[in-house]
């Protein structure tokens, strides 16, 4: 539990921040990014939390299905401009990948 | 029968049933990507709200407690974060630009595509967080005005589309070193992408995971200021 814990006091700092800061940035990516500043000044990641860690990873798909279920107050969107979507992802992807690799192998033999 | 349908427990029960069902499944297809336990429990609940004409909102009165973990969840991927900041200290610089500019330029292309062509801000809102792993793609829309479950399906749709099209692309333009295969599918594909990743080896599943993990942290800060 001390992990989970650690996990819920660093959300609700970001929360807090968020609201004090007025900041745009999401509660949890702030509480987020406060415990890896946590455990950068620490050295190392505590116990409890590696343990949950190990626990909630499987889950966090889990905890994704119900807001994407959403999906179904969308058909008309869908319907307009599903196919624009899909041609777009698909597209951007080319560059993306292209300029990542090119970037990681430059100036290196294989 | 009603009666169970207005059950909000009901509800959390049953998604977390087709989740189990997913995992079952993704499992006897050999780990497959395309199989992700995500999905299958996904589309499980969009199907069985439709055949019982349940609302979303009726549905969410249970999912909502599944839907409050989201942000512990989110809080914890510091840890691996945390622990690819150690592992790559030699190579950081590198990686930081790949990640950067890689991600910056698919999520660039893809934003300034759909202005072109569905020219609806929350639509783009949704299309920003494409390349972020879903739960912070989720939050993330949630910040900026964009429809949540509209980010999470474009969320899958790229990983997918990035399993097929970037490992036969990145062989075609000869930059298929393991580092750079693994970089490319973690910064496009996110989890779909390091799920892949592990078939094709040890180093570029690392790559991949760290990749993904990069791009989430960076977009999650950036976006909300741009958007």
């Amino acid at each position: 539990m001390n992990g989970f814990f650690i996990l819920l006091v660093f959300l609700v700092l970001g929360g807090a921040l968020q609201i004090w800061l007025d900041l745009p940035v999401p509660a949890s990516i702030t509480g987020m990014l406060l415990l890896l500043g946590y455990l950068v000044i620490r050295g190392k990641v505590p116990e409890s939390l590696t343990r949950i860690t190990t626990v909630l990873s499987p889950l966090l798909p889990l905890f994704i299905i119900p807001v994407s279920a959403g999906i179904i107050t969308q058909e008309e969107l869908l319907a307009d401009h599903g196919i624009a979507l899909v041609v777009i992802l698909i597209i951007s992807l080319v560059p993306g990948a292209l300029v990542t690799a090119f970037i990681m192998s430059w100036g290196r033999k294989s | 029968m009603d009666a169970l349908l207005t059950m909000p427990l009901f509800w959390a029960m049953l998604t977390i049933a087709f989740f189990l069902l997913g995992q079952k499944l993704y499992a006897a297809l050999g780990n497959s990507a395309f199989a992700p336990p995500i999905l299958t429990g996904l589309v499980l609940v969009v199907l069985t709200l439709h055949l019982t004409g349940t609302s979303f909102e009726q549905y969410m009165e249970g999912g909502q407690y599944l839907h409050l973990m989201l942000g512990p969840v989110v809080v914890m991927l510091a840890v691996p974060l945390y622990q690819f900041f150690h592992a790559i200290r030699k190579d950081a610089v590198r990686i930081f630009l790949a990640v950067a500019l890689g991600s910056g330029v698919t999520v660039g292309v893809a934003v300034a595509l759909t202005i072109w062509w569905v020219a609806d801000h929350t639509v783009v809102a949704s299309v920003a967080a494409k390349s972020v792993t879903t739960a912070v793609a989720v939050v993330l829309t949630e910040e900026m005005g964009g429809i949540a479950a509209l980010a999470s399906v474009c969320v899958m749709i790229t990983g997918f589309a990035g399993v097929v099209v970037i490992p036969p692309l990145l062989r075609a333009a000869k930059l298929d070193q393991p580092k750079s295969m693994g970089l490319s599918l973690g910064v496009c594909a996110h989890a779909i992408g390091t799920s892949y990743a592990l078939e094709m080896g040890e180093e570029q599943a690392a790559y991949s995971a760290m990749a993904m993990t990069l791009t989430a942290t960076l977009h999650a800060i950036v976006l909300p200021l741009i958007i």
